[in-house]
């Protein structure tokens, strides 16, 4: 699901829009994505029904769309954080982008919600805060 | 206690199950048992059983798409948007801690008025026209139990009081019974146009000595034919006003009159007499035999169909004005079956959650109001235990007061009408009755319910 190739842990955009193209950009390089603008159309529409921002910190914007290749997710740290319109009103540090195609074996959508309900953990957020690398990432959720 | 929830978001894949261990985390940390279904894009997962539904205190639905909330009727039922669930389980689950569980009570009415929405035909009509006449029925058999008061003959002295009680409840409200059984039989087939032909014809078929049976034949006959009436006659426009003033009531009434007197009304009158013979001669096992069988129609669907049968038969047998013993027989078997359960709650309590234990309390007032229905929560809970087990103890209550040979003047009331004086003939032995049908259903359930 995650992959060296889309983590980073200097996120440089500054607003929702920028995280979210900057996320995209990542998966596409990575062969991931077939049509950036159609896969980020699913994601603002999703925002649109309410912010993916769950708060803490912690944004998980997604989308599903026949774009995708492959499911799985990008990640990226913002040291600064970034306004995402979360329901605590606070700053988003952590962006998890999940892309899921429209046929997604359910195999991927098991992965998915466990890596859903482990981010509802203290101790796991605050091992995704202080990641470095992509170990410490993957180790978050052992 | 236990909590059920249910998530769900349009995506179905991240805030479902977000919502659903946030809710967990929160539940464990306050100490509450919960169970939660995710509906998300893999499907129901942890999906709520019945059982489950039995045992929760409440529902939270964090839910943003349409789930089913029709199987968790009768559970008190939070619902927010999943987002909710993610930012403020814990006040979630609070919240639900503190909901009311539904009154015991309001449950049974509901499943009353369930039951009611659900007949239809002939039976609806039937009760219809039964649930008119029960009033009547009551105000008439009081006031003929307190024109009994002063003496069994006493009314047969012209100018007394108690010969006023007798005309206004014998001579008033008893000879309306079986005209408005029958006016509003003829009312739940027909509308409006039926009341006329059917009051009509309860009349006749009281003046006939067809009695019940007749006016509940009248009444059939007169919404069929007032229905069948208005199918067949076509009116120009301008004369349409006079179907429901002259045509329907004139036409329908001429007919059903007729058919009364030519037709329905002998034979009818002569299965009445022999009715009226047979239960008045009715001795020691017959007598026995037939309590033990009205005792379990009355327990075997708690207010349904078959105890409505047994029911509207023994009303059928007070409408000569004078105490039944068959009237008697019925409520005291319709009282035993909430008060068995509740009396099961209170010996077995280890077999009981805590909820239906205050559930008993409230069964044990609307078994001595006479309202079987208060049985059926628990009977549904648990069919085959609680049915067979109110059964047994309607059918030796009705068998037992038959034996004793107590009668009743009036079809409803409960243990509200036994201070009456005169109400009900034999007032301890009937007391005995019901207490012994309560105590052998008790024990039943008591014995025959697993531990929890």
């Amino acid at each position: 699901m995650f992959s060296k190739e889309r983590m980073s842990f200097d996120l440089k955009a500054r607003t929702k829009e920028e995280v979210i193209d900057e996320l995209i950009e990542m998966l596409y390089k990575d062969g991931k994505l077939k049509d950036k603008e159609s896969f980020k159309r699913a994601v603002l529409k999703r925002e649109d029904e309410f912010s993916t921002g769950i708060g803490m910190g912690i944004a998980i914007p997604h989308g599903k769309d026949s774009s995708v290749v492959e499911p799985c997710i990008t990640f990226g740290i913002s040291k600064n954080g970034i306004d995402f319109d979360s329901m605590d009103g606070k700053p988003a540090h952590i962006f998890f982008l999940i892309s899921v195609p429209e046929d997604a074996a359910d195999t991927h959508l098991h992965i998915l919600s466990f890596i859903s309900r482990k981010l509802m953990h203290e101790d796991v957020r605050q091992k995704l805060f202080n990641a470095k690398d992509f170990e410490d990432v993957i180790n978050a959720f052992n | 206690m236990k909590i059920l929830a249910v998530t769900s978001c349009p995506t179905g894949i991240a805030h479902t199950y977000m919502a659903a261990e946030a809710l967990q985390i929160a539940a464990k940390e306050l100490g509450v048992d919960i169970k939660v279904e995710t509906r998300g894009s893999v499907g129901a997962e942890n999906e709520i059983t019945n059982e489950d539904i039995k045992g929760a205190h409440a529902v939270i639905l964090a839910v943003d798409t349409k789930v089913d909330e029709e199987r968790f009727r009768g559970l008190p039922i939070i619902k927010v948007s999943v987002k909710d669930a993610i930012k403020d389980p814990k006040g979630l689950i609070e919240k639900a801690m503190a909901m009311e569980k539904k009154e015991y009570v309001d449950k049974v009415f509901e499943a009353k008025k369930e039951s009611k929405e659900k007949i239809t035909g002939a039976y609806k009509h039937l009760m219809t026209g039964v649930s008119y006449m029960i009033p009547f029925v009551v105000a008439g058999g009081i006031l003929i139990a307190l024109s009994f008061m002063f003496g069994i003959k006493a009314f047969e002295q012209k100018g007394t009081l108690a010969a006023a009680l007798m005309d206004i409840g014998g001579g008033g409200a008893f000879s309306l019974m079986v005209p408005i059984l029958a006016g509003f039989i003829a009312f739940s087939i027909a509308d409006r146009p039926g009341l006329v032909p059917g009051m009509v014809g309860g009349v006749l078929a009281g003046k006939l000595g067809a009695g019940f049976l007749g006016g509940i034949i009248a009444g059939f006959a007169a919404g069929y034919v007032v229905a069948w009436l208005k199918k067949v006659i076509k009116l120009p426009k301008t004369m349409e006003g006079l179907m429901p003033v002259l045509i329907l009531p004139f036409l329908s009434t001429l007919i059903v009159g007729l058919g009364m007197i030519y037709i329905i009304g002998g034979p009818v009158a002569a299965i009445n007499n022999a009715m009226a013979n047979w239960l008045k001669n009715m001795s020691g096992g017959s007598a026995i035999t037939l309590g033990i069988i009205l005792g379990l129609m009355m327990a075997f669907d708690m207010g349904g169909p078959v105890n409505k049968a047994a029911y509207t038969f023994a009303v059928s047998t007070l409408a000569a004005g004078q105490p039944s013993m068959i009237m008697a027989a019925v409520m005291a078997a319709g009282m035993t079956p909430p008060l068995g359960v509740a009396l099961a709650t209170l010996i077995a309590k280890d077999k009981f959650t805590e909820e239906e234990r205050e559930a008993g309390k409230a069964a044990f007032f609307l078994g001595i109001s006479f309202i079987t229905e208060g049985a059926i929560p628990f009977a549904a809970a648990d069919p085959f235990r609680v049915i067979p087990s109110i059964m047994v103890g309607s059918a030796v209550t009705a068998a037992l007061s038959m034996a004793f040979k107590c009668t009743l003047a009036v079809p409803h009331g409960g243990i509200f009408v036994l201070p009456i004086p005169n109400a009900v003939g034999g007032l301890f032995l009937y007391t005995i009755a019901i207490i012994i049908g309560t105590l052998v259903t008790g024990f039943m359930i008591a014995v025959l319910k697993p531990k929890r």
